[in-house]
């Protein structure tokens, strides 16, 4: 639970991992205030200091200039000795409050007059001036007057102002505080939080908003700058939604924009009745233009592929590229899923156009996967998977048409879900079995070989077939599990006809194309051969020219490993396919394996048999053995053995069975009595393959 | 000794003043009587202003003058009132005496000029701007027949130069062998006391032994004198110094000085000595009591004087032909006179004065002897000698 909380809430992760957030306001004051507040009560401490100190000054410059001129009013009464005078002139300056006490003394020290302002009073200094007296016959100096007088009205005052400068200063600091709290947030913490808004906005929904700051300052500036980055951003962010959804090659939307658009479609709706058509469009071959063009000339037949895409369909359709040589189409409206089927064959018809590539005509083909559905259907998400369940019956069976999913289409594909899902289990649960058909001397009737036919015994399905599975099995990539199995079963095969008295028969595996790319095939089947003690040379492979094609070099160079060990390899299926002469010549093969197609009806057709015989031909040439597939009948056997083609396989001889059953039947063969079998025409078709 | 034998000469002048005085009385007796106003700047009970009035009266009675005495009562607003008023009387006396007291007389003087009534300044005259402005009498005011003061500044020396005497004998120097006197002045800007303490420093200028340490001033009262000297005594004591006179401006000062010698434990007459001015009684009891040792003075005869300058004036003598300023000595009484004048002044019995025989003698106008020893000359001799 915690961690979902955390992860669904990723601010509040982030605000946890930082450090607690500091307000840039708060630090200002924090740095700024305390060394105002410092700077202030000292400069009003040396400032009233000063000021102390020449108020000090100036109170004894006072009481100097007091006594002096009280020294010149007391001159005349104290040298006539008018010392009532004296006292009263004296008395005047008890008035100064300052003065404690003053005294004047007559040229013999005598205290003349002393006056006390408070009995007790304390007087920390004292000033004294002598009496000078004169007329116009004398001068002398009849005495001198001494003031004391007290600086404590001064130390009050001194501290009062202190005090009020104290008090005034804390004010001041207030206020500056007040002030610079608000200026700070006017110019400072609003912008910030506009462009932090800003930021969280843009985290929210990945947009990038511009923050709404109108000042010229610096904030204004960065806010200007944030605005610009955060408008290149917004590019970005467009381009790289853009990029996200859209495909770099052909502009088109990508996949993702495919999820999307469903998704909405789906919310949307739209009429109920409405019919959305889904063509899922995949090129035919488009590895082998690849291969044979250049990866810049298939990038340019993509291109010119979407192109052709977007002219095909109307304003409202809507094309997408899913990767590689997958398009998709989608037709938002369509009346009926026949006006979808030709909507489709529209789009498969513009896009077959031909395309010059390298001065080349090169014919695109492709097959289309339909599926229709309901606007509201709510598998309406689905659809992809739908148009690809037609797609892959369309490429499987009908390549280069366009395919409409059925519900026939849509079992099929359950079948094959189901199968596919079930292959690990087949695997674990050994529900796979290695089946054995012989092929015969034709002359001789004598057993030489037998081929492995796989088959998967499914707790439900019964009894599958290769067709069906092989190609799920190597889709799901379980190819060379599988061929170990089946080798592994034909050594332990091997080993059972050695016990029961037949080495002499030897045992084909069938290799799917991806096993000739393996390198540890050759020692694997050695190893394999090595632990059942059965010679290699009992092992004969078979190959389909179509493996060969994909990968020449590194198909050739398995085929030869594996004969070096004494294997010998069968070209499968011949004639069907590329049949090409030169692969006989290039690839070191001991045998061919004639098509069934061309065995099936050759007693009545005879281009079937100027063909047989042509390959009989070419093979007795180049010194290959020749095996018919698909004998059902003794005349085919006849036909066969008159055109020269020394060995045949098929129902006429014997169905694909288990091991045990084909000892069985093996030891109720006569060494060289086949022609009673041979003479028993078999009337059921072959199970398969 | 010397004393006896003036005397003698004195009473035989005396005797043949008599003779003649009764003769040239009947003789140029008598044109018509004078009708004289006095504006006393004084206060009534003021001793001197009062002494001054009373001779001019006994004076009057003798030569055949009404004298009108009118009291300011120390205003000199209403001495001016009186002044103008006599002036502007439609029977105008002869002659207005005044008193140039704080120049409080000059318009009263100008006023009568106006009106052409005679004039004569007693005592205090013109002083600064007014004397420039007015110049001499009888020149821009021709009205302004004159002026009688006293020479106080003589007096001043005189009673100096006894304290000087006295101090000597008695051997009274100081340590550092000087004679140290105090003076006392009644103030130090009225003319009469400038005068008074410019004798005492005349005279002490001329002494080389004497030295004034203070010139003290006491307002003319005796309380004042008595604190300074008290002061003075105590610093004396402080700077040890031997206190050998104390010179006072006048006889009310010269009294506090002498209670505060007293206080201080001196012995005025034995070893220091005090001189004083006006002739008061209390001066005289203490000079007989010998703690004092002189007053000078004599001046409230001014009164009496400046009726026979007008009487001799009015008779066609006129006492400008020697000048129109007439300075009169004071004279000091001492143990020695004191007998002859004392009882005089304590009675204020004037009358016994024959003011007659003070007249200008004929072909000598301007020429008078008011001198104490004339004084006492016109004084009865039983009289004198039974005190």
């Amino acid at each position: 639970m915690r961690k979902d909380e955390a992860m669904t809430d990723p601010d509040r992760n982030e605000q946890a991992a930082l450090p607690r957030l500091r307000s840039v306001v708060h630090a200002m004051i924090w740095a700024t205030v305390p060394v105002l507040l410092l700077v202030q009560l000292l400069a009003s401490a040396g400032v009233e200091a000063s000021s102390f100190w020449s108020q000090l000054r100036q109170l004894d410059a006072r009481m100097a200039r007091v006594a002096e001129s009280r020294a010149e009013l007391i001159a005349e009464p104290l040298w006539k000795m008018r010392y009532d005078q004296v006292t009263g002139v004296l008395k005047e300056v008890m008035h100064d409050e300052t003065i404690a006490a003053a005294a004047v003394y007559d040229d013999t020290g005598a205290a003349i007059a002393r006056v006390v302002a408070r009995p007790g009073g304390q007087s920390a200094a004292e000033v004294s001036h002598p009496i000078r007296y004169s007329n116009g016959n004398m001068a002398v100096q009849a005495g001198r007057i001494a003031i004391a007088y007290s600086r404590a009205t001064l130390y009050a005052d001194a501290g009062s102002r202190l005090m009020l400068l104290l008090v005034v200063g804390l004010l001041a600091t207030f206020a500056t505080l007040i002030a610079m709290r608000i200026s700070a947030n006017i110019f400072i913490g609003r912008p910030l939080a506009a462009m932090m808004s800003a930021i969280q906005r843009s985290k929210q929904d990945g947009r990038a908003y511009p923050a709404d700051v109108t000042s010229s300052n610096e904030f204004g500036q960065l806010a200007r700058a944030f605005n610009a980055m955060q408008h290149t951003t917004s590019g970005a962010l467009d381009r790289l939604g853009h990029m996200a959804t859209h495909d770099p090659l052909t502009g088109l939307p990508n996949r993702r924009a495919l999820t999307e658009r469903l998704a909405v479609t789906s919310q949307t709706g739209g009429a109920p009745d409405t019919l959305v058509a889904f063509c899922f469009i995949d090129l035919d071959d488009f590895k082998g233009i690849n291969d044979t063009f250049g990866h810049e000339a298939g990038d340019a037949f993509l291109v010119q592929i979407s192109q052709r895409l977007r002219r095909a369909v109307d304003a409202e359709d809507w094309v997408a590229r899913l990767g590689g040589d997958e398009f998709v189409v989608i037709r938002p409206e369509v009346s009926d899923e026949q006006a979808a089927h030709a909507f489709a064959q529209r789009v498969l018809d513009a896009i077959s156009e031909p395309i010059r590539l390298h001065d080349k005509q090169v014919v695109p083909r492709a097959s289309i996967g339909l599926a229709v559905r309901h606007a509201d259907d709510p598998e309406l998400s689905h659809l992809p998977t739908l148009a690809d369940i037609a797609l892959y019956h369309a490429k499987s069976k009908a390549p280069g048409t366009v395919a409409v999913l059925d519900e026939a289409l849509q079992r099929d594909y359950r079948r094959r879900r189901d199968i596919e899902l079930a292959i690990p289990t087949g695997f674990a649960e050994g529900q796979f079995e290695v089946w054995y058909q012989s092929q015969v001397d034709l002359d001789s009737y004598e057993v030489v070989g037998l081929e492995a036919l796989i088959r998967w015994r499914h707790p439900e399905h019964g009894v599958i077939g290769p067709g069906e599975f092989l190609p799920l099995i190597e889709r799901s990539g379980n190819n060379a599990r599988l061929t170990r199995y089946v080798l592994t079963d034909a050594c332990r095969a091997l080993q059972q006809l050695a016990a029961a008295g037949r080495p002499q028969i030897r045992i084909a595996i069938n290799l799917p194309p991806s096993e000739l790319a393996d390198h540890s095939l050759a020692a694997e089947l050695r190893a394999t051969c090595a632990r059942f003690g059965v010679a290699a040379s009992m092992i004969e492979l078979e190959i389909t020219e179509g493996s060969l094609i994909n990968n020449i070099a590194s198909a050739s160079e398995t085929l030869h490993r594996l004969r070096r060990l004494g294997a010998t390899i069968a070209l499968d299926d011949f004639g069907t396919g590329y049949s090409s002469l030169a692969h006989l010549r290039r690839f070191p093969l001991d045998k061919v394996k004639i098509d069934k197609a061309f065995i099936s009806e050759i007693t009545d057709s005879a281009e079937d048999k100027a063909i047989v015989g042509v390959i009989a031909s070419l093979a007795a040439t180049l010194g290959l053995t020749l095996i018919a597939e698909g004998m059902e009948r003794a005349e085919q056997a006849e036909a066969m053995r008159e055109m020269g083609v020394r060995l045949g396989q098929g129902f006429l001889y014997q169905r694909p069975q288990p091991l045990e059953a084909v000892l069985q039947w093996l030891d109720r063969q006569p060494a060289v009595a086949s022609r009673v079998v041979a003479d028993s025409p078999s009337i059921t078709p072959e199970f398969a393959a | 000794m010397g004393a006896a034998k003036l005397t003698k000469f004195l009473r035989m002048l005396l005797a043949a003043g008599m003779v003649c005085g009764v003769f040239g009385s009947v003789g140029r007796s008598i044109a018509k009587p004078l009708d004289i106003v006095f504006v006393n700047p004084g206060k009534t009970g003021e001793v001197y202003w009062d002494m001054v009035a009373q001779t001019m009266q006994a004076a009057g009675r003798k030569l055949d003058a009404h004298v009108e005495v009118l009291t300011s009562e120390r205003n000199y607003r209403t001495m001016q009132e009186l002044g103008f008023g006599v002036v502007a009387r439609p029977d105008k006396p002869d002659f207005l005496i005044l008193s140039n007291e704080e120049s409080a007389a000059v318009p009263i003087l100008e006023a009568a000029e106006a009106a052409g009534v005679k004039t004569l300044l007693l005592s205090n005259t013109l002083i600064g701007e007014d004397a420039v402005r007015l110049g001499p009498p009888r020149q821009k005011l021709k009205t302004w027949l004159g002026d009688i003061t006293t020479d106080l500044q003589t007096a001043g020396a005189r009673m100096a130069n006894a304290l000087i005497t006295a101090a000597r004998a008695g051997k009274w120097q100081s340590a550092d062998g000087k004679i140290h006197i105090l003076g006392i002045g009644g103030d130090e800007t009225t003319p009469a006391s400038i005068a008074r303490n410019a004798g005492l420093k005349l005279a002490v200028d001329a002494a080389s032994d004497v030295v004034v340490d203070r010139m003290l001033f006491a307002n003319w009262t005796q309380s004042e004198a008595e604190r300074v000297t008290a002061n003075y005594l105590s610093w004396a004591a402080r700077k040890q110094i031997r206190p050998a006179g104390i010179w006072a401006g006048n006889d009310p000062m010269a009294l506090g000085a002498l209670r505060a010698a007293i206080a201080a434990g001196l012995v005025p007459g034995e070893n220091i000595q005090v001189v004083g001015l006006n002739w008061s009684e209390d001066a005289l009891r203490e000079i007989k009591a010998d703690r004092l040792l002189l007053t000078d003075g004599g001046h409230f005869l001014l009164g009496g004087w400046s009726v026979v300058l007008l009487r001799d004036y009015a008779d066609g003598c006129d006492f400008a032909a020697v000048s129109p300023r007439v300075e009169v000595k004071t004279s000091a009484i001492t143990r020695d006179n004191l007998a002859s004048v004392g009882d005089l002044i304590k009675t204020r019995a004037f009358d016994r004065i024959d003011f007659t025989r003070f007249r200008a003698k004929a072909g000598r106008c301007g020429q008078y002897d008011f001198s104490l020893d004339a004084l006492i000359s016109s004084l009865p001799v039983a009289e004198g000698v039974a005190d």
